[in-house]
């Protein structure tokens, strides 16, 4: 068909409003995964936890101290007991963040669409914080969501005060434990991503990075135990005593581990900056 | 075909470049480049390396400048650099697709993030992609586009927020005959027919000629001429080739006479005229002289001799 016959007319405004860059990045790029069946299962698995924990949770609101001595610290219901249970979601997350999390970035700087994103009205940090929001959401999905979740269970199946009390600054120190550990693994991986221009290779880093420095810590540890610090996830779960109080998970101070996770983070924003370009520039 | 000097000076122009200055490293790219476009067809050109691409990236503020200044519809790109983006539409040459996504998945999800409600963006992405050819492929992935589809693709998420300006970036590399015709019918018919402003950089002559009113000649980073593509202006001087018999030293004697400037060429006489009387004063000669014409053939200039001329001048000025 001719051009002319085609037709054109320009663009006349609904007057709705637009959304937010960042939320128009954010939305599509957590909508993608979830068209996959296999992603949908293994959040669904990483759920499996927090029905054992809620089981957990029942019983010893029902049987009270009897539980305890039946299943020993492993039935904590207390702040540490919900540290532990954020611990036991570590291999979801890993495995979780290098699905959604690896092709973020590397995929739009293989096909040259970062420059397609910033030439459109919108700015580096509107990007980043699109893409962070994706990674952040399914980290919350795995972490925050079924913490919230379990604590308005206990609030429901609890019959006295103390049961509510115990449960009460639950919601908010996991908030804050989780939107700090959560900007560390987020921050981490987009700057691994941005690294790279194949997905594959991306999530390779990660793993290597999250499940080997994990493997090699241990070994290491037997030599010296404050090499424990070299732990990636290790650091992100023992910065939990900051926020939910107890014994240190290793003999490297909880305030020590969190600065080492602001410290990834701050790794993380000094590498988007240099790799966050529409062109590159060699200066 | 001429270039001349253009009369739009940047202070009054739709899109307006001052001093601009680039360089990678220690390697200038960008050197001083001052103009003023009025809202048509341009072409931008310049051999490989010359900083056309690099020229658009600062039209996009994608480059962190020197000096210089950049204004698109009156938004200074520097100080508000989403509201000059608004009003450019950018069809890069290289990449360009969003992977995983439909074609009209990608012309609305740019559509929105070029500042559209969700609903106008995909009932705009539905329109431009029918514009383009595109509406029978539009629910394909876009990864399994061909070269041409791919193009088209790309021409649409740049017209999908419906911008002032369109940047288009080498549009018909990598397509075939037809698909160039088609590429190149729809640029001329966005600027011709629906307003729109754009900027052609390519290294094809060619598609100049059928899309640009206006050229702009880059090499090595400076502008080397900016002028209209059209028709000779009054004053300017035009070229005729004669060929003919009789006495030939009296018909030059006569060209002189006429203020005309005669050179052999081979059996060809050429003479340099003023290009409105040109034709009129040679007739003239030939008949007051007794000199019998067999031709007398204008020697338009083409937009290759221009550019050749242009680029070789530069070339020879860098040697001196």
């Amino acid at each position: 068909m001719p051009v002319y016959e085609r037709g054109y007319r320009p663009w006349e405004h609904s007057g709705r409003r637009a959304r937010a860059p960042w939320w128009t990045i954010a939305r599509r790029g957590i909508a993608e995964p979830l068209k996959s069946r296999r992603l949908l299962f293994l959040l669904a698995v990483a759920w499996v936890p927090a029905i054992v924990k809620g089981g957990i949770l029942y019983f010893t609101f029902q049987m009270g101290e009897l539980s305890r001595l039946i299943g020993g610290k492993w039935t904590d219901i207390g702040p540490r007991g919900f540290l532990t249970y954020l611990g036991w979601q570590s291999p979801f997350v890993l495995i979780l963040l290098a699905i959604v999390g690896s092709g973020l970035i590397s995929r739009d700087r293989r096909e040259n669409g970062l420059a397609l994103y910033l030439a459109r009205p919108l700015n580096v940090r509107d990007y980043v914080l699109g893409k962070g929001a994706v990674i952040m959401f399914y980290y919350f999905a795995v972490t925050l969501l079924p913490v919230w979740a379990l604590c308005l269970f206990g609030y429901l199946v609890t019959s006295g005060a103390t049961g509510m009390q115990m449960l009460l600054l639950i919601p908010l120190q996991a908030l804050a434990y989780c939107l700090v550990t959560g900007a560390g693994f987020t921050l981490v991986l987009l700057a691994l991503s941005s690294v790279g221009q194949r997905t594959v290779f991306v999530a390779l880093w990660w793993v290597l990075l999250y499940a080997g420095t994990d493997g090699l810590a241990q070994i290491m540890s037997l030599f010296s135990p404050g090499l424990q610090i070299l732990n990636f996830p290790g650091q992100f779960l023992n910065a939990g005593i900051v926020f939910f109080g107890g014994e240190p998970l290793c003999e490297v101070p909880p305030v020590l581990s969190l600065l080492v996770v602001l410290a990834y983070a701050a790794l993380g924003v000094w590498v988007l900056r240099r790799r966050i370009k529409p062109v590159e520039v060699v200066a | 075909m001429e270039a001349t000097k253009t009369a739009v000076k940047p202070a009054a122009a739709a899109i307006a470049v001052r001093d601009l200055t680039f360089a990678y490293a220690a390697a200038p790219v960008l050197q001083d480049v001052s103009f003023g476009l009025e809202k048509r067809a341009v072409g931008l050109l310049g051999p490989n390396g010359s900083g056309k691409t690099t020229l658009l990236r600062a039209l996009l503020g994608h480059l962190p400048l020197k000096r210089g200044s950049v204004t698109v519809m009156g938004c200074d790109m520097a100080r508000d650099p989403r509201g000059a983006r608004r009003r450019i539409g950018w069809m890069p040459e290289r990449g360009g697709i969003l992977p995983g996504m439909s074609g009209v998945a990608m012309v609305a999800y740019l559509g929105e993030l070029g500042g559209m409600p969700p609903t106008d963006a995909l009932q705009r992405a539905h329109e431009v992609l029918n514009y383009v050819g595109l509406a029978d492929e539009r629910y394909r992935e876009a990864d399994t586009y061909s070269q041409g589809m791919r193009q088209r693709l790309k021409l649409a998420q740049a017209l999908v927020h419906d911008p002032d300006w369109l940047l288009l970036d080498e549009p018909t590399s990598g397509l075939d005959p037809r698909g160039r015709v088609s590429m190149l019918e729809l640029m001329r018919d966005l600027a011709a027919n629906k307003g729109f402003g754009i900027i052609l950089s390519t290294h094809l002559l060619a598609d100049v000629r059928e899309v640009c009113q206006e050229i702009l000649v880059l090499r090595q980073g400076r502008l080397l001429s900016h002028g209209r593509v059209e028709a000779a202006p009054p004053g300017a001087t035009a070229q005729f080739l004669v060929e003919g018999f009789g006495d030939e030293p009296a018909f030059q004697a006569a060209l002189r006479e006429a203020g005309l400037e005669a050179v052999r060429r081979e059996r060809l006489l050429e003479i340099t005229a003023p290009a409105d009387a040109g034709a009129r004063l040679v007739l003239a000669a030939a008949s007051a002289s007794g000199f019998a014409l067999r031709r007398l053939q204008p020697r338009r200039e083409t937009l290759e001799d221009l550019f050749y001329q242009l680029v070789d001048d530069a070339d020879d000025a860098r040697k001196d």
